[in-house]
């Protein structure tokens, strides 16, 4: 099957993820905000011919929405199945994105799915689903954000198969950039630098450094012909910061760049 | 030497009746376009952490230094054109002139700042012999990488070669020699060697006073700190007659020590005998009239009084040495701050308040979701159609609704303040880190008052094992009022930091708390230290045993320090999630509360 999705290697994570998913064991994904993991995961489920179930999670999620739920139409109550059931009966790739937003309890339910037994028990129906030999699970997290109540329990943590995700090398982004915004190689290079200087910042001083997500939007709205000063400001500076300080050192550097008003 | 320095210094109040006539003939300043290092210096220290600059590398703003130049007539009268300002670095910090006025407009005396600072990430032990190579290749890199600074070089050595023709050299480059340069008039897009190889090739007397010996490093960075409260006076036409500053700087630190002494000789038969530290509720006390009263550095009339709760008792420390526990090795010394004045909310800290209590409101943080109750605000439609599709319905509750409650969260957090001697330190020329640290502790009690979470505060401090002193401001049970404020308030730095001994008490107190989740928040400045052999390895190891114990027992320890070298060994001690360094100390107050919201949403 042919691959439409654009996805670029970082390193060896399209190899493991291939034998993970040859060897029905789960993923377990974790990098910064926009460096690629739900990119990765489209990408391979067109690549393994498995649809991709996601859900993305939040504090409110229950376990029924993960699982089903009872609905009711004029002939009465039915069971509708969740995007994991869905996922475990026909065959697929679920994948729960943020999974650290989830509460513990809610979790707790993927367990049965990630070890040996790879079955999902739903209490309400009584019912015992054994997965389909090509369902697959995955999960990924953002390890950037410290909290004391939120985090995933060991014992989910241990069920998987971990690949950790960073931004990609220079070369690799620059590539990216070209193909997912079309700008010329020159400007890509310039994006890619201010990015790695931004990310040089640490948590004291950004809460999270720029994504290659950002970096595409910059390098599309110069694509549309924006003046690239401009793009970057509204792209990359402004999201990155609400400070004044840390606004002006990287409107200082966009300017160092590409030149106020003139083309780079 | 004496005679020296006020020579200079007449020197340089006569070069100031002459400044306003021969400085705009000599230099031609803008002096209306000037730039200050001090207004700019936040944004340049984040640009040159960005630009790839030694993240742990301070700037600061240079001495004058004294080169031998050729003069025209003009400047020999003036007393220009000899001493200058140069940007240079070493270990600890890149060197900035304290103002720029070169340029017509404010823009480009700007841009060379962040010029210097960028060209400084990039060259490397600057020397006598590989000035021109080193700034030249530095130079490039920029130029090449950034089209504003191209453009920016390029106009800037333009003018300045028009302007000043001493500085000719710079269109034929190849010709010079590193050592003739170093005695030319000096480029100021370069960065120059340290000023000790420039005196060394000088060997002017100068030279003495500037060569910092390694026993008195710390002394120079006091000087050094100093020269440029100077500089900083100079800008505002303020008379500079602070020559001795770093005699009278010493002399604070004797009386540190006559101070240290006079506690050591601490009468213990007065102690008051109280047994739970916890337990104690302050106003209900009678003050000890033999509770001595402590001096205070300021030597102004202070009435308040250490108080002690009891003669103290006993914890085990950990010794790595020997793998084992030293049992009952710790004195805890509870103690209060007596006769403290109730105080308002100071008025710097009520911007910064309001604006953390705004973010709190967007949070949203204590509105909380019960589920399946028999009546309330919303009907459930999960739990109803669960209910709805039951074989037997009759079997079950008919818990439809969901109502959201305005309720504290169950959460405790204990906060420890390391109060030790080195919080004395400036984290500017005005601000003194425990100066930050209160302002930090009454922000935080503030937004946590607003929460409703519940809170204690205490500080610490330590005279080898027998005496780690640890102050109570506000135990869990204490109303946050214009009280704690006072105690707040009256916090003053003492001795050092025993901190596995603080933290295994605070375990205790909150070890005692309900609430499910427990935090244990430690504010310090540094690695944990005492007189005794308490330093290094012994401190830390100790200290890490104490913040397992905290683990065990379901409390979450979370540091934040000011210490800038200080990652190592936190990330050894509390794990790389388990601690938040603060570069910009000023801003610990807010980044306190936020990391504490982060930590807990």
């Amino acid at each position: 099957m042919m691959s439409h999705t654009y996805y670029l290697p970082q390193s060896n994570e399209v190899e493991l993820f291939q034998a993970a998913a040859g060897m029905n064991l789960p993923v377990l994904i974790k990098g910064p905000t926009g460096c690629g993991k739900t990119r990765f995961i489209e990408a391979m489920g067109e690549e393994l011919g498995r649809d991709v179930y996601t859900v993305v999670c939040h504090d409110d999620l229950s376990a029924a929405d993960l699982v089903g739920r009872h609905l009711i139409d004029e002939n009465g109550t039915y069971w509708q199945d969740g995007p994991l059931t869905k996922a475990v009966r026909n065959g697929g790739i679920c994948y729960i994105d943020e999974i650290i937003e989830a509460r513990k309890d809610t979790t707790v339910v993927l367990h049965s799915l990630a070890d040996y037994r790879r079955i999902l028990p739903i209490d309400r129906t009584g019912e015992v689903i054994e997965a389909h030999p090509d369902f697959m699970l995955v999960v990924s997290y953002n390890p950037g954000y410290q909290n004391v109540l939120k985090g995933m329990k060991p014992s989910t943590k241990q069920r998987f198969i971990s690949l950790s995700f960073d931004y990609p090398k220079p070369d690799i982004e620059k590539e990216v950039l070209i193909n997912e915004s079309g700008v010329d190689a020159q400007t890509a290079q310039k994006l890619v630098d201010i990015a790695s200087e931004i990310r040089q910042l640490d948590d004291t001083d950004i809460q999270e450094a720029v994504s290659t997500r950002l970096l595409i939007y910059a390098g599309k709205l110069i694509v549309k012909g924006f003046d690239p000063y401009q793009a970057c400001m509204h792209t990359i500076v402004e999201s990155l910061s609400d400070e004044d300080d840390v606004l002006s050192v990287l409107e200082k550097l966009i300017a160092l760049h590409f030149t106020k008003g003139k083309d780079a | 030497m004496k005679m020296l320095h006020y020579w200079l210094e007449f020197e340089e109040s006569m070069g100031k009746v002459w400044d306003r006539y021969l400085n705009k003939k000599v230099h031609k300043f803008h002096e209306e376009q000037i730039v200050y290092f001090e207004d700019i210096s936040k944004s340049l220290h984040i640009f040159h952490r960005l630009i790839g600059g030694e993240k742990a590398k301070e700037l600061k703003i240079t001495d004058k230094r004294y080169v031998e130049t050729t003069r025209t007539l003009l400047e020999k009268l003036s007393f220009l054109g000899k001493e200058f300002y140069l940007t240079w670095q070493d270990e600890e910090a890149v060197y900035l002139p304290a103002s720029f006025a070169y340029f017509a407009t404010k823009e480009q005396n700007e841009m060379l700042y962040y010029w210097l600072v960028a060209l400084a990430a990039q060259v490397e032990n600057i020397n006598n012999r590989n000035l021109i190579e080193q700034n030249l290749q530095a130079l490039h890199y920029l130029t090449k990488r950034y089209s504003g600074f191209d453009l920016f070089y390029k106009e800037a050595t333009q003018y300045l070669i028009d302007k000043y023709e001493q500085l000719s050299f710079l269109k034929s480059l190849d010709a010079q020699s590193n050592q003739d340069l170093i005695n030319a008039y000096p480029n100021p897009l370069w960065i120059y060697p340290p000023s000790i190889t420039v005196n060394y090739a000088n060997n002017s007397e100068e030279a003495e006073q500037v060569e910092p010996t390694r026993e008195d490093s710390d002394k120079s960075e006091e000087l050094q700190m100093k020269k440029q409260t100077e500089q900083i006076d100079d800008k505002h036409e303020t008379d500079g007659f602070l020559a001795f500053l770093p005699e009278s700087l010493m002399s604070i630190f004797e009386q540190v020590n006559v101070d240290r002494c006079e506690d050591d000789s601490f009468d213990e038969d007065a102690l008051y005998h109280a047994e739970d530290l916890d337990e104690i509720t302050i106003g209900q006390k009678q003050a000890n009239l033999s509770a001595r009263i402590k001096m205070d550095l300021e030597l102004l009339p202070d009435t308040t009084v250490i108080y002690p709760l009891g003669k103290g008792h006993y914890l085990d420390e950990w010794d790595y040495k020997k793998n084992d526990y030293l049992v009952k090795y710790a004195r805890i010394l509870p103690q209060v701050t007596m006769n403290v004045l109730p105080i308002e909310l100071p008025k710097r800290l009520k911007k910064t308040v309001k604006h953390i209590q705004a973010e709190l409101d967007m949070l949203q943080l204590d509105r909380i979701k019960n589920d399946r109750l028999p009546y309330g605000d919303e009907l459930n439609m999960d739990s109803w159609i669960e209910y709805m599709s039951h074989q037997n319905k009759s079997m079950h509750h008919q818990n439809f609704y969901t109502t959201y409650e305005k309720k504290t969260r169950d959460m405790s957090t204990l906060i420890l303040a390391d109060i030790s001697l080195s919080t004395e330190g400036g984290i500017t020329q005005e601000v003194r880190i425990i100066d930050i640290i209160k302002d930090s502790l009454m922000v935080f009690s503030e937004a946590l008052e607003k929460l409703e979470d519940k809170f204690a505060i205490y500080t610490f401090s330590s005279l080898q094992n027998k005496k780690v002193y640890f102050n109570i401001i506000k135990n869990f049970k204490d109303r946050y009022d214009a009280l704690i404020r006072g105690r707040i308030d009256s916090i003053k730095p003492q001795y050092y930091t025993r901190m596995g001994a603080a933290i295994r008490e605070s375990i205790t107190i909150l070890d005692k708390q309900q609430s499910a989740n427990k935090l244990l928040l430690i504010i310090s400045d540094g690695k944990p230290n005492d007189e005794d052999r308490y330093d290094g390895r012994y401190g830390i190891e100790d200290t890490k045993k104490a913040l397992q114990e905290a683990k065990k027992k379901g409390i979450t320890p979370f540091c934040i320090t000011i210490d800038l070298d200080a990652k190592e060994y936190l990330n050894y001690l509390f794990g790389a999630n388990g601690y938040a360094i603060v570069r910009d100390g000023q801003k610990l107050p807010k980044v306190l509360t936020e990391v504490y919201i982060n930590l807990t949403k």
